[in-house]
């Protein structure tokens, strides 16, 4: 019951309309120069066990929040392999990306192959501190000399946490699953390296009744290892069952997951990290939240490559930390254009064109209404300056849609024209005509650059570029 | 004899949106009664300008719903321009 709704009776209080005589663009969390902000108003409310548990976003966020990545793991297994030159370039565009404070702070390799320690090496010597690289194994004896043997500090071990993981698939019972798992984190330790548990299928699994005696295990495994040892914890949220939604309950439920693994296992939240994915097309949000619930790490993986639907997309998860933390700590975001150029053009991959921040039409508009907007006044219809910011400057493509307001903002575009140098859409009316003319006569695909270019050339020819 | 701005105005409004001069009246909209698309408008303002050899500001050219107003505001532009 929600004591603060008022009684059904009272009519609510009138607003009256405050005519005011300049805009109110809520500058100060769209300032449009950089990542619009995100704020809190006080304090979350959450019903756990019967009691109310508040949680504060603001100091959540002020806290060393980071972004972890998986691009050359998880991302890996999702496509074919990365050769070791594309594994190198894509981990110095990540540094690049995430800064010398290390917005991005890990990433993690595959050890099993000569192919993956030689791309270890790569990486190695090109001397960054961000992101560390960490190791990824399946946890046995040979497995940890491997770690030893390429000098990491870390790795990541699968813990499968839900009984489907436990019986169906290991056909174990709990006690042998947590007793192998302690003892392997126990054999990380003994060897000088970090364990960071994967709690595989987390939000499928019996969290009171496996997860936080199993966590609070590793917990007191660790507290007798110096920090530098001690075991980190990775929600793994394998088949993209996690919930956001106030009062959903466990084991989806990410606010009561992070509450648990914080308050009941005794986690250190610079210990805790959230690994989603995103059959339910709530991967990015899954991630942030935890952030707002006080884990400091989010796993992601450069757009979103990894199994099935993909993980978080790395520079999604960056940019909301930008907009978070209202600053870019060192983050350059130029560098996510780079990155997806560098997919498309030398790995070979498909990026969605609609794909946010990276699509190749992400900043571009075709209705002539939302070209009129841009033209009049950018911030209208782009989300921030994404010319300054990410080197990807709002563009329009023409259709039957788009009208003449599309058609001028293209010209223009095109022509570099700017304020009162700019044409209006009088001057591009014959360029518009044509254009309908071509849909009009049943054409159904969109007008190519090339095509309007050759019309500036014949209807405006004082300002077509010489050939 | 010079041709009034109306006579003038109604010629470009019969090329451009192909319609019948004797459908046109000082109260048509443009728009709802003569159906100029927008593409048309924006032709139509061209038009205009290449006809009385003038220059109009665009947004308020492109207000203009009525062929009554549309002989007004053209008169005033060759006014300003080219003097009475």
């Amino acid at each position: 019951m929600n004591a603060e709704r008022p009684p059904s009776h009272a009519a609510p209080s009138p607003r009256p309309l405050q005519d005011v005589g300049q805009p109110n663009l809520f500058e100060d969390i769209f300032s449009h120069s950089s990542v619009p902000r995100i704020r809190f108003e006080g304090l979350i409310r959450e019903e756990i066990d019967g009691r109310i548990v508040t949680f504060d976003p603001a100091q959540a966020v002020s806290a060393d929040i980071h972004v972890t990545d998986t691009t050359f793991r998880d991302g890996q297994q999702a496509r074919p392999p990365y050769t070791v030159e594309q594994i190198a370039r894509l981990y110095e565009m990540l540094s690049r990306l995430g800064g010398p404070r290390g917005v991005i702070r890990q990433t993690e390799f595959f050890l099993y192959t000569r192919k993956d320690r030689e791309a270890l090496d790569r990486c190695r010597a090109l001397g960054r501190r961000y992101p560390e690289i960490t190791g990824w194994i399946r946890a046995d004896d040979g497995d940890f000399r491997l770690v030893k043997e390429a000098g990491l500090q870390e790795t990541g071990m699968l813990t499968s946490c839900s009984d489907y993981h436990i019986f169906l698939k290991m056909r174990k019972n709990r006690r042998q699953a947590m007793d192998d798992y302690l003892r392997l984190a126990a054999k990380a330790i003994e060897h000088g390296i970090r364990p960071r548990c994967h709690l595989e299928d987390v939000t499928r699994a019996d969290v009171d009744g496996f997860v936080v005696p199993f966590v609070q295990g590793l917990v007191a495994l660790s507290e007798q290892a110096p920090e530098p040892l001690r075991a980190k914890v990775r929600l793994c949220d394998t088949m993209g069952f996690g919930l956001t939604y106030p009062g959903a309950a466990l084991p989806r439920s990410i606010p009561k997951l992070i509450h648990r693994m914080i308050h009941d296992a005794g986690v250190p939240p610079a210990r805790l990290e959230w690994h989603g994915h995103n059959d339910f097309h709530k991967v990015h949000v899954n991630a942030a939240t935890c952030w707002i619930y006080g884990a400091h790490a989010v796993n992601g993986s450069l757009l979103g490559f990894g199994e099935r639907t993909g993980n978080p997309p790395l520079e999604g998860a960056v940019i909301e930390y930008v907009g978070l933390k209202g600053a870019s700590c060192g983050a350059d975001l130029r560098v996510i254009t780079e990155i997806a150029d560098y997919f498309r053009t030398e790995v070979g991959a498909h990026v969605p064109p609609n794909y946010p921040f990276v699509g190749s039409e992400f900043t571009v508009t075709r209705a002539g209404i939302h070209a009129d907007g841009l033209r009049r006044d950018e911030r209208i219809y782009n989300i921030f300056d994404t010319g300054a910011l990410l080197n990807r400057p709002p563009r329009v493509a023409i259709t039957d849609k788009s009208g003449v307001d599309g058609v001028v903002l293209w010209v223009n575009d095109y022509l570099g024209l700017k304020g009162a140098d700019a044409l209006n859409k009088i001057r591009v009316h014959k360029i518009a005509r044509w254009v309908a003319d071509q849909y009009a006569e049943g054409r159904t695909s969109a007008i190519s650059d090339a095509e309007l270019a050759e019309q500036v050339r014949v209807h405006l020819p004082e300002y077509a570029p010489k050939a | 004899m010079a041709e009034s701005v109306e006579d003038g105005v109604r010629k470009v409004v019969v090329k451009v949106l192909k319609v019948k001069p004797e459908s046109i009246r000082p109260e048509s909209r443009f728009a709802a009664d003569l159906g100029a698309e927008s593409i048309q408008s924006v032709e139509l303002v061209a038009a205009f300008e290449e006809e009385f050899d003038i220059t109009m500001d665009e947004d308020a050219a492109l207000g203009v719903e009525t062929f009554g107003e549309a002989v007004t505001f053209i008169s005033r532009c060759i006014e300003e321009q080219h003097g009475a």
